[in-house]
Formats: C-alpha cells, sequence, structure tokens
C-alpha cells in the first residue's frame, strides 16, 4: 500500500463526518431507500452538531477523570507506601468493569437523577481500569537500571516519579487512555436510555419508530469518531514512544 | 577519605555483608572483587546509602554518611553503574547535567561543565549534546554514563561494573580514560568489578571480598605476591600470576644498561607488553625510549623473567 493512502482516507471521513453532521440533508437521497411509509430520513428532534459535541462532552469529562483517578491510584500501590493497598484498588477498579453499564445507569439514577450524571458515573467506572491497568504496567516495567540511575543521581521521590517514572510509562498510559475513549464512545450511547443527550437518542428514537436510517446515521456518526479518535491517539502514542526513546521494545 | 568501620548487612537471616571495615585513602582508586553474590555490590552502595547498613558506620572525609539526608548524600557522590542507566528520554547533555540540575546550578555553569566533560570524553558538545542516548554506540553511551557520575564535581565516584558491557578493545580505552581522568580532577574511585585483570589493571588497593567478608585489603603487588587465602588464590589465578606482576610495573624501570637492536619501546609502556613484544619477536633484548624519544637503555628477556618471580 502507498504510504499517503491512510493518511487520506483519514481525512476523507473527517471531512465526510464533518460534512453529514452539518449539513445531513446533503445526504438524504443516500438514505431515502431505508425508510417505510414516509418517514422522516434525517433525525429531526435535534440538531445532529449539538448531539456529537455533546456525546464527546461526556466522553472526554468522564475520560478526563477516569484518567485522573486511574493514575493517582497507579502511582500510590506503586510508591513503598502503598504497596500493601494494591490488591486492594484492583478489585475495586474490577468492580466498576464487572457491572454492565446498563446495570450501573440502573442504580445511579434513584440516587442522582436522570440526565448526564448518571452517564457520567457509568463511564468514569467503566474507563478506570484500563487507565489504571496499563499505568501500572508502565511504573512497574521501567527498565531497573534507568530507576537505579535516578535514585543514584541523588533524586528524591517526587523528582523519580515527575522526572523519570510518568514520562517514560506516557506511552503505555495513553494505550490505556485510548482503550478507555474508545469503550466511552460506544458505552455512551446507552446514556440516551437515562436522557443523556448524546448520539444514542438518534438510534433509539430510530428503534422506536422502526426507522433504520436514524439507526445508521447514529451508529455511522459514533463509529467514525471512534475510529478517527483510536487513529489519532495512537499516532500519539507512537510519536510519545519514539520520545521517550522505547521505540526498540 | 573514605572510613568503612564494622559494616554488616542483613536480610532477614541472611548476612550480605559481614563486619567490613576498611580506609580508602583520598584521590586513590580502590577496587573491590570478588565472585557474584560476594557482597561487593551492597557494600559500595552502603556508602552512598542506596543501601542502608544493618550496624557499622560510613565516614565521608571524618562525616558520618548519615548526617545528611540520603539523596543529598548521593548529590554529593559520583555513581555509575553497568549498563550506564541512562535516562532514554533525555539527551547526552541533559543526562549528563542531572545533577548539576538538581543542585540548582545556574544555566551557564551546567553548560560550561557538560561541555567541558564531553570534550573530556571525545564527544563533540554541538554534535551529540542534543541526541538521545538510543543514537550512540555502547562505548558512547558508557562515556555519557560516566560524565553524568562526574558532572557535579564529586570528590568520591563509586562505580559498580561500569565496563562490563563493553566489548574488550573499547574495554581497555576506557579505564585508561578512566585512569586519566581520575589523574586530572583526584577523584576517589571505588571501583566494583569481578574482573581481576582490571582490578590490578586500576587499583591502587585491592578489596577482595567472599561471602561477605572482606578476605584481604592491599596494594595489588602484595595480593599477587602473597594471597591471602586459597580463594584469592583461586581468583589470581595461578597460571596468570607472574604476568600480572608485570603488567604492574613499567619498562622504565626494568632498563638496563646497554643497547639493543630494532624498534624502541616506550618506557611507559608495561613490563608485560615488553616481555610480550620480546618473546614474540624472538629477540633477547630490547632497546627502551623515553617520553622525548631519547634511549634510555634496554630490557631483556632474563631481566624481566627475574621481575616476573614471586617476591621474597
Amino acid at each position: 500500500m502507498k504510504a499517503w493512502l491512510p493518511s487520506l482516507l483519514r481525512l476523507a471521513l473527517v471531512v465526510l463526518l464533518i460534512a453529514f453532521v452539518t449539513n445531513p440533508d446533503w445526504f438524504e437521497p443516500l438514505l431515502k431507500p431505508l425508510t417505510e411509509n414516509n418517514a422522516p430520513v434525517i433525525y429531526n428532534q435535534g440538531s445532529l452538531l449539538t448531539l456529537t459535541l455533546l456525546h464527546l462532552r461526556i466522553v472526554l469529562i468522564a475520560t478526563v477523570a477516569a484518567t485522573i483517578v486511574a493514575v493517582a491510584l497507579a502511582i500510590l500501590v506503586t510508591r513503598p507506601a502503598g504497596v500493601e493497598f494494591l490488591p486492594l484498588s484492583r478489585s475495586l477498579v474490577n468492580i466498576g468493569q464487572t457491572f454492565p453499564p446498563v446495570a450501573v445507569l440502573a442504580l445511579a439514577v434513584p440516587a442522582v437523577g436522570f440526565g448526564e450524571k448518571p452517564t457520567l458515573i457509568a463511564l468514569f467506572l467503566y474507563g478506570l481500569l484500563p487507565i489504571f491497568e496499563n499505568a501500572l504496567t508502565g511504573l512497574t516495567t521501567l527498565p531497573a537500571n534507568v530507576m537505579e540511575a535516578a535514585r543514584g543521581a541523588g533524586m528524591t521521590g517526587w523528582q523519580r516519579l515527575t522526572k523519570v517514572e510518568l514520562p517514560l510509562s506516557a506511552p503505555i498510559i495513553l494505550g490505556g487512555i485510548r482503550l478507555s475513549v474508545v469503550i466511552s464512545l460506544a458505552t455512551a450511547t446507552i446514556g440516551s436510555t437515562v436522557a443523556a443527550k448524546t448520539l444514542g437518542e438518534v438510534i433509539i428514537a430510530g428503534l422506536l419508530s422502526n426507522n433504520l436510517a436514524f439507526i445508521l446515521q447514529g451508529g455511522l456518526i459514533v463509529a467514525a469518531l471512534a475510529v478517527l479518535i483510536y487513529d489519532g491517539l495512537s499516532s500519539v502514542e507512537r510519536y510519545t514512544a519514539r520520545r521517550m526513546g522505547r521505540e526498540a521494545e | 577519605m573514605i572510613e568503612i568501620e564494622g559494616i554488616t548487612k542483613r536480610y532477614d537471616a541472611t548476612t550480605v555483608v559481614d563486619d567490613v571495615s576498611m580506609i580508602i585513602e583520598p584521590r586513590t582508586i580502590a577496587v573491590i572483587v570478588g565472585t557474584s553474590g560476594s557482597g561487593k555490590t551492597t557494600l559500595l552502595r552502603m556508602i552512598n546509602r542506596l543501601v542502608e547498613p544493618t550496624a557499622g558506620v560510613i565516614k565521608l572525609d571524618g562525616a558520618d554518611n548519615r548526617s545528611l539526608p540520603g539523596y543529598e548524600l548521593r548529590r554529593s557522590i559520583g555513581y555509575a553503574i553497568q549498563g550506564h542507566g541512562l535516562f532514554p528520554h533525555r539527551t547526552v547533555a541533559q543526562n549528563i547535567a542531572t545533577v548539576p540540575v538538581l543542585l540548582g546550578w545556574d544555566k551557564a555553569r551546567i553548560k560550561a561543565r557538560v561541555d567541558e566533560l564531553m570534550t573530556l570524553y571525545q564527544l563533540d558538545p554541538e554534535a551529540f549534546g542534543p541526541r538521545y542516548p538510543h543514537e550512540l554506540s555502547g562505548g558512547q553511551q558508557q562515556r555519557v554514563g560516566v560524565a553524568r557520575a562526574l558532572a557535579a564535581e564529586p570528590n568520591v565516584l563509586l562505580m559498580d561494573e561500569p565496563f562490563g558491557a563493553l566489548d574488550p578493545i573499547i574495554r581497555t580505552k576506557a579505564q585508561e580514560d578512566l585512569l586519566a581522568i581520575q589523574k586530572r580532577f583526584g577523584t576517589t574511585i571505588i571501583l566494583v568489578t569481578h574482573d581481576m585483570e582490571e582490578a590490578v589493571h586500576m587499583g591502587d588497593k585491592i578489596a577482595v571480598m567472599d561471602a561477605g567478608k572482606l578476605v584481604q585489603y592491599a596494594k595489588p603487588a602484595e595480593i599477587l605476591a602473597n594471597p591471602a587465602s586459597a580463594f584469592v588464590e583461586t581468583l589470581v589465578g595461578a597460571s596468570e600470576r607472574p604476568f600480572r606482576l608485570l603488567s604492574l610495573g613499567r619498562v622504565r624501570d626494568a632498563v638496563e644498561k646497554g643497547s639493543a637492536e630494532g624498534e624502541a619501546i616506550p618506557g611507559d609502556a608495561s613490563q608485560r607488553d615488553a616481555l610480550a613484544e620480546l618473546l614474540w619477536s624472538g629477540r633477547p633484548a630490547l632497546p627502551v625510549k623515553g617520553a622525548d624519544g631519547k634511549p634510555l637503555g634496554r630490557v631483556t628477556v632474563d631481566g624481566l623473567v627475574k621481575r616476573a618471580a614471586r617476591p621474597a
């Protein structure tokens, strides 16, 4: 394959996505055959652009929060003082993963009400595990002689963490964030069952009115976002890995 | 001066270092030799407190090494390890500047020091400063590792098998460089190795460790001539002994009156090299020249063979 082909495909997908969420009417003829009984072809109870931005916002907030908590936890349990909390924090984070997101939503709604909040809680809990696991892997597989040199040079614990450990594990932590974002992008659609404004709304509206065009446009936008973000974060990851001198691995 | 007094390190029931006492004179190189598991690395790491001793005291120029917080102590002591341990995410210049930055030196002083060390180690600061460690060869990485250890002008440099990962040719060069730099800065060096050859070549004094105990601590010639135990004798290697003894002496000191044919050998060369040259070329004598190229006399096979014999 030619080297420029992937970039061209990415660019085409970005252009297509932007065109679709800003001017969905252009695509009406394409989706028309999927509807029956003169049902509306393009989602008409809100702008696709607004829903896409809200969808991204909810994922962003949940991922940032999950990253902060997961990385902080991973740092804590890899310090000498926190080693005994390692099993505990592992199981706490695993619980977040064993709950199905729907169950988390159902449990969160009575506590915090309908809307964005229960969705944020579900996404946050879901995002924790991959980031935590990766941060843990990154922080525990640092080259031993580099850590020895850092101690030997007279760095304090804090200096070793910020100047050596975190920079060197950054590519692996980024890998965890990438997984977490993609899971959240997909899971956020379920949030619309509890009235969170996400692209799930379009899919659910399609399911309720048996409108294949709605289902498809909601699903495709989420899929395109997931592919693009995954791709983008992968290249950030590769770049960081190169910068941290870990490319040889 | 480094005074090690009754140092012991125990992990649970195992005693890794057992009541070791020794004094390392300033501006000298002390080499700690031993097999793996002899406690030599642990002993070294107790000097800069990467390991805290179970019992005993280590004094640096009279001051207990526990009078400072560990990290401050370590900033004042150079530390170079096998496989160099360079920070892969920092450039060569940033790596060398590690300790000066921690000490808060100003930028100009750091840059001057980094440039000085890189030049000393034959690494062009302009070309190599901005590179990352993985872009360097093994020998260059090792030099950067030692330069980093020396950056903050420490009086004491601890080295844990610093040449272990190098091929023999680069290794010899690295040893010569270290000796030259030690003379230049007057640094007190404590070097851990399992290689007797390296110990005899580098050390002003050699400490032999076995199973946590200091078996013998003496000048190389003394260790070769009078090994304190069967273990030391094995470590020295009975078949290598005469040649190691010769490697300690300079040709200059073995010069006899007279002249000889052929290419002259410099007076600075080791007597071992002179003997090797004599044996290889099948000649009974070699002319010797001084640093200025003037003839000093000659060395003979007979003369060198006498010097290789066990001292009385």
